[in-house]
């Protein structure tokens, strides 16, 4: 017995093995790295000297850092309600076709998803586009005149945050298509008997029971837009004059472009912790409301 | 009168049909039960009565009113789903109050029918339970305490017990009863389960393929089938069928011999007037067959195959020499052994004949 038991222990720890040291390697050292570099003046590659909080204490008094908290803040009250509801809107809209059809609206919203960021932001940078765009035309049917947007300080970020919805939205969707494909249409019968409208189907079954995973989405984009680099990076620059700067181009901007391994690390350490107290708190939150 | 009343009720999906000209009228205040094998249209034509189905061709009435394309929540019916559809997130009370406060109900109001709903299905000490709380029977009843709350003028149920144990199918079989004594109301009720149809209804309507089969009471059906279908639907074990000839006779009564025992012609109770070498079907209930050779019976032998010991009775499984299954049920102590050959008497009295196309002979 005992043997059989050492047995099944050893060959946990074999099959467990290969894991364990990938995620040690490549996940754990690096992030304690990370916070160790955090605390010293390292340049990019190699070592620095401790300096204690003196990294926090510059960033703290450094206008671009505050700017950067800012921005991302902003870009992920833009995004993240925003992308939540609209993908439940279409999931309740699509959710409604049968078939067919029902596969090839899927197909297509999901479509956006499965391209690279650079196809994305080269689309919508045509489509955007001050003299050519295709949506200049609404845009000119709203304000009256055709707007550089990449190049505006007011229409910059919104633009930043549509082209991220558009090219998110569809993993949203799919995500509520199986959230209210799980909801019985016995519940919605017994409510249509009951003589509830429409909205009273939705506001006292589907809303309710959706809400986990509606929490589940919530979470997920807001750690993915607290994490917003490539597409700004790759449309504004962050610019301009600062608009669009956010908090992982300042890791990027800090650590290779001014050789300040230290300071780098700071506001990843920085970014790291607003994303798990943010996420740990608003799960907890949304799970206690959904009780 | 009121009631319900189907006429000329069919339904089709696309190019297929499943309901064909169906015509039902059920007394108010009477208990009626659908009864079919699965995909005979019963849960369908259930989903009509409620609305939750578009009816293609015909008329439905309900109190005499013409209900046929109306809303389901205009039409005062409430249903109890197989799967009982009670909402996981809210409590029992508010499930049940459900109706009420979806059309706004005073407070006041609403406590107190739900309150007194919940004292008919003693409920009272789970209101605030989540369905999820709840055993399968208890959930039962808050299914059937959301109808009861919206006093309808007729309760539907779709196969509500299917999905209890036997013990707790049986104990809710009563205290549905009991309910429809108590409450007095139109009940339909749908169920494949032929003991549940024979011991609930006043009125049974036997389905097959979208047809009406026979409506009657259940003791009616049971002694005065229509055809070979009710006859071996109704009553359980099922009615045994055995092949026969007509042979020619005397009397008014037909005359025949089964095929099992070639030269022994009987008189049966249908009318004489068929021609003598027609083949026709005779059915014997199991509980209409004796173990052993009586006088004035019809003589048979069998050979055992295997018996169904359930204590107090037994069902006999027996081969005839052409070939036939029969059940024959075995009362008190005496058991046949498997491979033993049996001699069984049937009383043409309890015989009831089917023409070769399933209709019976009377």
């Amino acid at each position: 017995m005992t043997s059989e038991r050492r047995s099944k222990t050893l060959t946990a720890v074999l099959m467990i093995t290969p894991f364990v040291i990938t995620y040690l390697t490549v996940f754990a050292y690096p992030v304690y790295k990370m916070f160790a570099l955090s605390f010293t003046n390292a340049p990019l590659i190699g070592e620095g000297e401790w300096v204690g909080f003196d990294n926090y204490l510059k960033l703290l008094n450094q206008k671009l850092f505050l700017t950067s908290v800012w921005n991302t803040g902003y870009f992920v009250v833009l995004t993240v309600i925003p992308n939540t509801l609209i993908g439940l809107g279409l999931a309740l809209m699509v959710v409604r076709l049968r078939g067919w059809l029902q596969s090839l609206i899927l197909v297509l919203f999901f479509l956006p998803y499965i391209l690279p960021v650079s196809v994305v932001t080269q689309i919508w940078e045509w489509v955007l586009d001050q003299q050519f765009g295709i949506a200049q035309n609404v845009i000119e049917f709203f304000t009256g005149r055709r707007i550089s947007v990449f190049r505006d300080p007011l229409w910059a970020m919104p633009m930043v945050a549509l082209v991220t919805i558009w090219w998110t939205n569809g993993f949203n969707l799919l995500l509520f298509i199986a959230g209210l494909r799980n909801i019985p249409a016995d519940y919605y019968e017994a409510a249509m008997l009951d003589g509830a409208t429409r909205w009273q189907c939705f506001k006292r079954i589907t809303w309710p029971l959706i809400w986990p995973v509606t929490a589940l989405v919530l979470t997920l984009q807001l750690i993915l837009q607290l994490k917003i680099f490539d597409q700004v990076y790759l449309m504004t620059e962050g610019g301009p004059f600062n608009s669009t700067y956010v908090l992982l181009q300042l890791v990027y901007r800090e650590a290779f472009r001014l050789n300040h391994g230290g300071i780098g690390s700071a506001v990843a350490v920085f970014l790291f912790l607003i994303i798990v107290t943010v996420s740990v708190l608003q799960y907890q939150l949304l799970r206690v409301r959904g009780r | 009168m009121s009631g319900i009343k189907l006429t000329g009720v069919s339904k089709s999906f696309g190019a297929v049909k499943v309901i064909h000209g169906v015509d039902i009228e059920i007394g108010q205040g009477e208990f009626a039960v659908f009864v079919g094998p699965s995909g005979c249209g019963k849960s369908t034509l259930l989903r009509m009565i409620a609305g939750l189905e578009e009816t293609t061709g015909g008329e439905i009435r309900i109190d005499a009113e013409d209900v046929t394309h109306k809303e389901p929540s205009k039409r005062g019916v409430a249903m109890v789903f197989q799967s009982y559809a009670l909402y996981p997130h809210l409590s029992v009370f508010d499930n049940m109050a459900f109706s009420l406060s979806i059309a706004r109900r005073p407070k006041a109001e609403i406590e107190t029918k739900v309150k007194a709903a919940a004292e008919i299905l003693r409920l009272t000490d789970y209101l605030e339970s989540k369905p999820s709380q709840l055993s399968g029977g208890q959930r039962q009843r808050v299914a059937i305490g959301r109808a009861i709350v919206r006093e309808p003028r007729v309760f539907l149920f779709d196969e509500p017990l299917s999905n209890l144990d036997a013990e707790l199918r049986v104990k809710m079989r009563m205290e549905i009863a009991r309910l429809h004594r108590q409450i007095g109301a139109t009940m339909v009720y749908v169920t494949h389960d032929q003991v549940e149809a024979m011991t609930l209804a006043d009125r049974i309507v036997v389905l097959k393929a979208g047809v009406v089969q026979q409506t009657g009471a259940p003791l009616e059906l049971y002694r005065n089938p229509d055809n070979m279908f009710v006859a071996g639907f109704i009553g359980s074990p099922g009615m045994n069928f055995l092949k026969a000839r007509v042979v020619p006779g005397s009397g008014d009564r037909l005359t025949i011999e089964l095929h099992d025992a070639p030269g022994v012609p009987f008189e049966i109770p249908a009318r004489a007037g068929l021609a003598a070498g027609q083949e026709i079907f005779i059915g014997v209930r199991p509980e209409h067959i004796t173990l052993g050779e009586r006088e004035g019976g019809v003589g048979l032998a069998v050979t055992a195959e295997f018996i169904e010991e359930l204590g107090g009775t037994g069902y006999l499984h027996a081969l005839t020499t052409t070939g036939e299954e029969m059940t024959i049920e075995c009362r008190g102590e005496d058991r046949p052994q498997p491979k033993q050959t049996v001699r069984l008497t049937l009383a043409p009295e309890e015989m009831f004949a089917f023409a070769g196309s399933g209709e019976r002979l009377r």
